[in-house]
């Protein structure tokens, strides 16, 4: 084999301990000191920063989880002053319609009694007014003068017939 | 033209040189070691002058190599094994630069030669016994006597842990040596195959060497991966004796 020709072997164990030796200083000086500190920064930033992503993220949920019960309570309260502002506006309404139903009743009432008084009071002018019209027509026919308590005696029983007849037909 | 599978693994002159007797002759596999020592720094150093939050392509690469053998060094040494991440890193790029390289057509592969797997792991092993005999002292010799075992069977156990010992650069030198070796000796004789078929026959081979391109890649990986993890293995066992699990402890 040409490898076991011990010719070459001064040579090639001379250069082979120079080259080693080169490549060895140079690696040592000017390669594995910044690779291996920059290998030594990169897994220190992966673990820094996946600690502080941990602590992120409870910080997230802790604060997701205070916002939501801060929510369910705002929820809460809102439901409970729209439950509060419906009652008032159907209490407010009930007052409204029972108060405005009441006025309706009095102004009625109040109309219903005018009217009344009204009517009375034009039947009682009709009764005088015909009265008085009876009278002077009686007197004359009569011719001579009825006092007063006769007057009224015959007018009412004239007018008591007059109704009867009216009521009659 | 027929040509012996192993003609790649020849090695001819290109510029003769001797040091103080020493023949430090330029030839093509020490032109390739200078590409992967050009090629291994102008990516790492490149790669790793971004220092990016969000990596780069380059730096992303380099970034993927230093991090993959500060696993390997992590996994097999614990953290204390992180001072010999330098040597260990370089080693693994060294080899792996080398073992790529040697895929590309017409290049030479640096790892074939077993002379350099051998220096790779005569030091690697040779550190680790120092290392061991420096934190340890005599008690280094402790890595002989596996824990537990009996005192009547240290005339058996002491040999065979010696040979285990000894076996360990041998077998790192060798592993490398023969699976790059063998690839492309695999590789040479299928070529050889596909010119001799001719057309009628010829592509079967050549679709083969195809395929047993895309398995040296992996090979070129899972080699360099091999050597530097044994490397670590070694390193620790003479850091921590025994390795009682201090290492993993960590």
């Amino acid at each position: 084999m040409p490898q076991f020709e011990s010719h070459f072997f001064s040579s090639l164990m001379f250069w082979e301990v120079v080259s080693f030796a080169i490549l060895l200083w140079i690696l040592a000086k000017y390669a594995f000191p910044p690779i291996l500190e920059t290998l030594e920064a990169r897994e220190r930033k992966i673990r820094e920063s996946l600690e502080q992503a941990d602590r992120h993220r409870a910080e997230a949920e802790r604060k997701m989880q205070e916002y939501e019960a801060k929510l369910a309570a705002a929820s809460k309260e809102a439901e409970a002053l729209f439950v509060a502002a419906r009652e008032r506006a159907q209490r407010v309404q009930e007052e409204n319609e029972q108060r405005l139903q009441a006025d309706a009743e009095r102004i009625k009432g109040d109309a219903q009694r005018e009217i009344d008084a009204e009517r009375r009071k034009a039947i009682q002018d009709i009764r005088n007014q015909t009265t008085d019209l009876a009278l002077l027509v009686a007197e004359k026919v009569v011719g001579r003068s009825l006092n007063d308590a006769d007057h009224r005696r015959l007018a009412d029983e004239a007018l008591a017939a007059a109704a009867k007849q009216f009521q009659k037909n | 033209m027929e040509e012996s599978p192993l003609h790649p693994f020849e090695l001819h002159e290109l510029i003769p040189i001797s040091l103080f007797g020493l023949d430090i002759s330029i030839n093509k596999a020490v032109i390739l070691m200078w590409i992967v020592v050009g090629l291994a720094a102008a990516l790492l150093v490149i790669g790793g002058s971004a220092r990016k939050m969000v990596p780069t392509k380059l730096q992303s690469l380099a970034e993927i190599l230093v991090d993959f053998i500060r696993g390997i060094i992590l996994d097999t040494m614990g953290k204390d094994g992180m001072k010999f991440f330098p040597l260990v890193a370089t080693l693994f790029v060294f080899i792996l630069f080398s073992n790529l390289l040697g895929l590309i057509p017409g290049s030479y592969t640096v790892t074939s030669q077993i002379i350099v797997t051998a220096v790779f792991a005569v030091s690697v092993y040779a550190l680790s016994v120092a290392l061991g005999f420096m934190l340890h002292g005599i008690k280094f010799l402790g890595i002989l006597v596996p824990p537990g075992t009996p005192g009547w069977l240290l005339p058996l156990m002491i040999p065979i842990e010696l040979v285990s010992q000894l076996a360990r650069p041998v077998s790192l030198a060798v592993r490398l040596f023969a699976n790059m070796t063998a690839g492309h000796t695999i590789l040479g004789v299928l070529f050889g195959l596909a010119i001799g078929g001719g057309l009628l026959i010829g592509w079967l081979p050549f679709a083969f060497t195809i395929a047993m391109n895309g398995l040296e890649v992996g090979i070129a990986f899972i080699q360099a991966y091999i050597f530097t993890v044994l490397s670590c293995v070694y390193l620790g066992d003479a850091v921590t004796l025994h390795g009682h699990g201090d290492a993993h402890a960590h």
